[in-house]
């Protein structure tokens, strides 16, 4: 990452290098139901379509057919305790179809193993026991606060 | 006497209880039979209420008479058009195959050598091509080296597709000549044919079975009796538009190529292509459904026997699409086209995307750049594909198709090097399949007197559907702006109420869909006060006739 600003180019103007610009995508899932070699990305305002092709290519070694980006505009929401209607910001979409032989599929990072509901379950009860002890303990005494112990 | 005056409209309801006892006495014998007479047990669940009303507008659409009145009616629900997904001849996204075949239905199946009808043609297709070579040799090298034109180009396209296109269709121009008057004397079609430059092809149909659209879903999500329909489907209106660079045809229609038993044939059938087309990249606008073959209804000549199209195009696809889909876009190219060709024909035969063909239709189309020469033959043997004759249609259209094929190796010193005889006799092939009269009824679906709407006698009528079809088929730019929703409306008005003292004025406000508004819900023209008809006339509005569907 550098400190440089990335100009936008436009036509004409002085074609600058910049190392490591401050350039991100992530990747995120497909709106509805697609086909096998689409990928959706979010990526940094000021990447072109040639950025971010020459990004997956160069970087990550993943070829890519066709890049289509659009910019969708943020949400308007009201904001908390002021009232006011606020926008969030504008995000880039790249919708990068790769060669049609190839498959994407999107990797499912928060994968539960076997046994984790399990042990979630015992700490739950655990916990609850100890609540109902400590409730058990103190009901003679039901307004001293919990600190308030030997 | 006085109970007469206390309101106007006492006198009518008097009358109203004088008939129901006056009904009552009718009662007779009559209505008895010796056996029970039921009415049909309906469906009555809002689906099948819906599908029969759907039934009955389908049905309606085939009794119209003429033609047009039949193109305006597909056009009566939308008063600002249809929202089209466009399927241009000329612009093929990556990997558009699978939907293009889907979406027409079609079978594609490459061609090594062409299909029988072609085989007893073979012979005089040799004589010809060793008579025409010279003049064909000597055109391309003409058109390639020996004139050099001053090309104009628009911005509408990009500038190497209007360049390569402008040279082809030269070529192309020079080749049918030395065809067609070689032919003129050999076989009697080619002389009654007829040859168009640039006509305007554009055809529009209903495809079912495609996933439904993320907004629709979330639209649908909103309402309580409609969120378990959030995923009903539904079908979608399809415009082709594209523009041959030269076209023949003839008042007969092509023999089939495969009887049209073989229309139902499992070996042919097309992958389904369920995703939504802007996934593919195809986008939609809003237009009316237009049906046009290249000529007005009530031509003579009407059924296509060969259409040439350039392929420009490919020069402005992505070097990162590869060779194979460039090819496959060719494939798409021909059978857009071919399909869209052949619908339109259809159409001015009385049948329309809701009544299915009854007949198989054919036609050839030529894909060239003057050097590189593709060749397919297209069967059109249904066109009914929306969602309520999705599964009981079993037919499909077939399309036969060869790779690009070079016409010669290379132009040296102003002469065409290494003629390639073989690709030349399948264009001449082309030219010598005869068109047939066939045996069964071309039109069943149209009136017996009334076919298209000159043939109307009422003036007044003829004149109006006139115009009215014109300019619904122009489909030029409304005179008013599109109802339209600013930004600062979206917010301010819809999503935060935070004017809510301010009047109402916009459709939105009045839960109005300006876009569902149909097509004959505007005012008629004004007859002016010393229009009318003399003495007293209280008509203030012009008539309109429009096909009651």
């Amino acid at each position: 990452m550098s400190t440089r600003w990335y100009p936008i180019y436009q036509r004409g103007n002085p074609q600058l290098r910049v190392f490591l610009p401050n350039f991100w995508m992530k990747l995120v899932k497909n709106e509805g139901k697609q086909q096998s070699n689409k990928v959706t990305f979010h990526c940094s305002m000021e990447m072109t379509k040639h950025d971010i092709k020459n990004y997956l290519e160069k970087i990550y070694n993943v070829p890519v057919a066709e890049v289509r980006t659009r910019i969708a505009m943020g949400r308007f929401r009201k904001d908390i305790g002021q009232g006011y209607v606020v926008k969030d910001d504008d995000v880039k979409f790249a919708y990068v179809t790769l060669p049609k032989d190839m498959k994407f599929e999107f990797p499912n990072i928060f994968e539960k193993k076997k046994g984790d509901s399990d042990d979630d379950m015992k700490s739950l009860d655990e916990a609850k026991k100890s609540f109902k002890n400590y409730i058990e303990r103190n009901k003679d005494r039901s307004d001293v606060p919990s600190w308030f112990s030997i | 006497m006085y109970l007469m005056r206390v309101h106007r409209t006492f006198p009518k309801s008097r009358n109203l209880i004088h008939k129901r006892y006056a009904q009552v006495l009718q009662s007779d014998e009559s209505e008895y039979t010796d056996t029970p007479e039921y009415p049909p047990i309906l469906d009555l669940s809002l689906h099948a209420r819906k599908k029969r009303e759907r039934e009955t507008v389908h049905k309606k659409i085939q009794e119209i008479n003429t033609v047009e009145e039949k193109q305006i009616a597909l056009n009566m629900p939308r008063y600002y058009g249809w929202r089209c997904v466009i399927l241009n001849e000329d612009k093929v996204p990556y990997n558009a195959l699978p939907l293009v075949q889907h979406y027409t239905r079609t079978c594609l199946k490459n061609l090594e050598k062409f299909p029988d009808i072609y085989l007893q043609t073979s012979s005089i297709a040799d004589v010809v091509v060793q008579e025409i070579k010279s003049s064909i040799e000597e055109s391309i090298a003409i058109e390639n080296e020996g004139v050099e034109y001053n090309i104009v180009t628009n911005v509408d396209k990009p500038e190497k597709q209007q360049i390569e296109n402008f040279k082809t269709r030269n070529i192309v121009k020079q080749i049918n000549r030395i065809i067609s008057n070689n032919l003129t004397d050999k076989v009697s079609h080619i002389l009654s044919s007829q040859v168009d430059y640039d006509p305007r092809h554009e055809a529009f149909w209903f495809i079912g079975g495609v996933d439904v659209p993320n907004n629709v879903v979330n639209w649908r999500r909103k309402y309580k009796w409609l969120r378990d329909r959030a995923y009903e489907p539904l079908d979608r209106p399809v415009q082709y538009l594209g523009s041959p660079l030269l076209t023949i045809r003839n008042h007969l229609p092509l023999k089939p190529i495969v009887p049209y038993s073989e229309a139902e044939n499992p070996e042919f059938n097309v992958p389904i292509f369920t995703y939504v087309p802007e996934t593919v990249g195809y986008y939609s606008n809003f237009r009316h459904g237009t049906n046009i073959p290249g000529y007005w209804p009530g031509d003579f000549d009407e059924y296509g026997l060969l259409s040439y199209h350039g392929r420009g195009h490919i020069l402005d696809r992505s070097e990162s699409y590869g060779q194979e889909d460039n090819l496959e876009a060719l494939h798409c190219q021909a059978i857009k086209s071919s399909f869209g060709w052949l619908l339109a024909q259809a159409n001015y035969q009385g049948f329309t995307t809701f009544n299915d063909l009854t007949y198989p239709l054919v036609t050839q189309t030529v894909i060239t750049n003057g050097h590189l020469i593709s060749f397919y033959v297209y069967q059109l043997n249904t066109i009914a594909m929306h969602n309520d004759v999705l599964e009981s249609n079993p037919k499909h259209n077939i399309c036969f198709g060869t790779k690009p094929l070079a016409l010669y190796d290379s132009i040296e010193d102003g002469k065409v090097k290494g003629l390639n005889e073989d690709v030349l006799k399948m264009l001449v092939q082309f030219y010598l399949n005869a068109p047939e009269e066939r045996e069964h009824d071309m039109k069943p679906f149209l009136g017996k007197e009334e076919q298209v709407i000159a043939d109307i006698e009422d003036d007044n009528r003829r004149c109006w559907l006139e115009s009215r079809y014109k300019n619904i088929v122009a489909n030029l730019p409304r005179h008013k702006l599109l109802p339209e929703i600013y930004l600062w409306e979206k917010i301010y008005k819809i999503k935060f109420n935070t004017r809510f003292f301010e009047a109402k004025r916009k459709p939105f406000e009045y839960d109005i869909n300006p876009f569902k508004r149909r097509l004959d819900e505007h005012l008629p023209p004004y007859i002016p006060k010393v229009l009318r008809p003399y003495p007293r006339s209280r008509k203030k509005f012009e008539t309109t006739y429009y096909p009651k569907v």
